[in-house]
């Protein structure tokens, strides 16, 4: 009985040194204290979860002192896994705050940056008044040049309106002339040819075969020189024409001789002899057969050709 | 321990001795009180953890903590008062990273986001800018 209660004193006793001392040494326990001087290293974990940090330490004090006390393994290990789970919990508390600044500096960021959007729709704004006005401006100082132009322009306008009345004026006395003209050429039994104007004067202003003028061919010459006087712009040529009796030569002669006459007449009534040229054709250019005698006086010809304007005689 | 000294006084002493430290070595290791409070406090971690959208962002960890609760409500049924507190406590902290590990996920969704959108803003009027 007593050996018995010896033996049941020392199992007693072995189960108590067994169950409370034989640990001086717990995984679970080191491991905690390895995560809780990981995080407690970590300086953003030890700022923004000191709280959960704090909690975590004490477990592990709570753990050492039963790990030294030689409690049990299994309260050790409890003690040591809230130890970790609350060093897990700081972890997570530091990373959800950080994102809650994460937040709050984002809801900040987006503020700047909508006022950093309306600050550019201002200056946008701003920019697009100052071109309006700019633009009104431009606008102001071209109404105020049209304006001006618009007064120049009507004075230009009464100037062009003097002007058309002047031109309107001239053109009546330009009328005038031109009527003037038609009447004297008219007189002249002038005919508008290829050539230009052409006067014809029949063999009435001469003898036969004589290259005197007759006074009654003076009398048409005179006309001529009318007209000239009052063109002076423009030149004559006369040129003699026979009709085909006689010989060559001498139709030829006659002809040139005859249109010196008129030629010498006309210096002689004033008009420079530059403006006047001759030519005698003979027999070379008729106008009609020279086979009855009525043809024949159609062919003895004085044809004066009136140059243009500019003083340019078509040639034959 | 030292009542193993001492056992060379009279087997009276000795019998009164070893009683003692039974009775003493028992109430250290197994005198815990009913963990009702323990208890009633895990099951409120793991319903704060639960609306928190724990089974969502941390199902591991509710997992555990609403079976050791279970295993608590247990354990105290068989009056294993010691486990039922310990399984009360690792259950809490168990419930509290749940909620933690959830309400960090979400913080950093909601972050992610704002930095998106505010990514968005700012080339949105960099274009308009242009």
């Amino acid at each position: 009985m007593r050996n018995n209660n010896y033996l049941t004193l020392s199992l007693v006793a072995v189960a108590i040194l067994s169950g409370c001392n034989s640990m001086s040494h717990n995984a679970a326990l080191t491991d905690a204290h390895a995560n809780y001087d990981r995080a407690h290293n970590t300086p953003p974990i030890r700022q923004l979860a000191p709280l959960e940090l704090n909690q975590a330490k004490d477990s592990l004090i709570k753990a050492d002192a039963a790990l030294r006390k030689g409690e049990s393994t299994e309260a050790v290990n409890h003690l040591a896994y809230m130890a970790s789970q609350q060093v897990a919990i700081a972890h997570l508390t530091a990373k959800h705050k950080t994102a809650e600044l994460a937040v709050t500096h984002a809801n900040a960021n987006r503020d700047q940056v909508r006022l950093e959007a309306r600050t550019a729709e201002a200056d946008a704004a701003k920019l697009q008044l100052a071109i309006v006005q700019e633009v009104s401006e431009i606008q102001a100082n071209d109404l105020a040049a049209a304006a001006a132009n618009s007064e120049s322009d009507q004075a230009i306008i009464a100037l062009q309106d003097r002007k058309l009345n002047e031109l309107a004026a001239n053109s009546e006395s330009d009328q005038a002339l031109i009527v003037l003209q038609d009447k004297q050429l008219n007189e002249l039994k002038a005919k508008q040819t290829k050539r230009g104007l052409v006067v014809t004067l029949g063999d009435v202003l001469f003898g036969t075969n004589q290259a005197e003028l007759k006074a009654s061919g003076v009398s048409n010459v005179q006309k001529l020189a009318d007209f000239l006087k009052q063109h002076p712009q423009r030149k004559v040529l006369i040129e003699g024409h026979t009709d085909n009796r006689g010989s060559n030569s001498l139709n030829q002669a006659l002809s040139s001789r005859r249109a010196n006459s008129v030629r010498t007449a006309l210096v002689e009534m004033g008009i420079n002899s530059n403006r006047v040229t001759t030519n005698g054709y003979g027999e070379l250019f008729p106008v009609a057969s020279n086979h009855t005698a009525a043809d024949r006086q159609l062919n003895r010809r004085i044809e004066i050709i009136f140059s243009d304007d500019s003083g340019n005689i078509v040639p034959r | 321990m030292i009542t193993k000294l001492n056992f060379s006084k009279t087997c009276q002493i000795q019998r009164t001795g070893l009683v003692l430290a039974a009775v003493l070595f028992v109430a250290g290791c197994a005198s815990t009180p009913p963990p009702t409070g323990p208890i009633a406090t895990a099951r409120a971690a793991v319903s704060a953890a639960n609306s928190a959208g724990g089974n969502e962002f941390a199902p591991t960890e509710i997992k555990s903590a609403m079976v050791k609760l279970e295993a608590a409500e247990l354990a105290m049924v068989k009056k294993d008062y010691l486990h039922a507190l310990w399984l009360a406590e690792e259950s809490e902290v168990d419930a509290q990273l749940a909620e933690a590990k959830t309400r960090s996920a979400k913080a950093q969704k909601v972050a992610e986001t704002l930095r998106e959108d505010s990514r968005v803003l700012r080339q949105e009027i960099n274009r308009n800018a242009q």
